[in-house]
């Protein structure tokens, strides 16, 4: 890389985490927090009770909309996505060998991807509920 | 070799002692990591509820609404609001902005976290 030696990059990836997975951590953040907001809002402040907590009846109504489905679904796997590099790069610190840390990649791919297939089998159950 | 792990050094992990602002900011930041990736599937295990039909979902709502329930999602608001303005502050610094400003900016993520969690405690305990 030819970078002036008066900039140092004060964060970038850790050693072990490929350049890849650290631009997908840093686009992914400030995506989840704008999907995150709309996702708190909606969840919170536009349920038909004052408790701040949707019934089943508004959840299933909300997911009528089909943008609905369809933005619960970027959310699943923006954050999964996120939350298991974010997971990797922690027990990286712990200087696993090669072969621990293709195993924890392995894994955790499995947990994401498994995570994700539900969050979307979720989301389309709860979509297919409505009248 | 210095970077090379030993026990010493984990434990050094849990000594308060001697920690510059940017150490405190990576350690608040790890652990709203690894508390938000553990409510990441909390939460998606238990609104798999709303697959089994209203009463579940709505056996889950009553719990909900206890105390202890209520203390961590106001946890959660914690630790997402620090998370965020925290990793916005990384990657603006990664990036070469702000840098100078950097201590200022970790300031204002945690006061700002504070704050949130006040008015969402209160909004949470309130009535």
């Amino acid at each position: 890389m030819t970078t002036p030696s008066s900039f140092k990059p004060v964060s970038g990836p850790r050693p072990g985490e490929t350049a890849w997975l650290w631009l997908i951590k840093i686009i992914t953040g400030p995506l989840l927090l704008v999907v995150l907001a709309l996702h708190l809002i909606v969840n919170h402040y536009l349920g038909s009770t004052s408790s701040g907590l949707m019934t089943y009846d508004d959840v299933i109504a909300y997911f009528q909309n089909p943008l609905i489905p369809a933005i619960e679904i970027l959310f699943v796997v923006v954050v999964v996505t996120h939350s298991l590099i974010g997971l990797r790069g922690i027990l990286l610190d712990m200087n696993p060998s090669r072969r621990v840390l293709s195993i924890i990649t392995w894994l955790l791919a499995l947990l994401g991807a498994t995570s994700i297939a539900y969050g979307v089998w979720l989301a389309l159950v709860i979509a297919s509920k409505g009248p | 070799m210095n970077n090379q792990p030993s026990s010493k050094k984990f434990l050094a992990w849990f000594n308060p002692l001697g920690r510059q602002p940017g150490s405190w900011a990576f350690i608040l930041s790890r652990i709203t990591a690894l508390g938000l990736t553990f409510y990441l599937f909390l939460h998606l295990v238990v609104l798999g509820r709303l697959a089994q039909g209203p009463q579940a979902y709505q056996e889950f709502l009553a719990l909900a609404e206890s105390p202890i329930v209520k203390l961590g999602e106001l946890a959660v608001i914690a630790a997402v609001i620090y998370h965020g303005l925290n990793g916005i502050r990384i990657i603006l610094t990664s990036f070469g902005i702000g840098v100078a400003h950097q201590q200022r900016l970790f300031y204002a993520s945690v006061a700002l976290a504070l704050a949130g969690t006040v008015f969402f405690g209160i909004r949470l305990f309130g009535g």
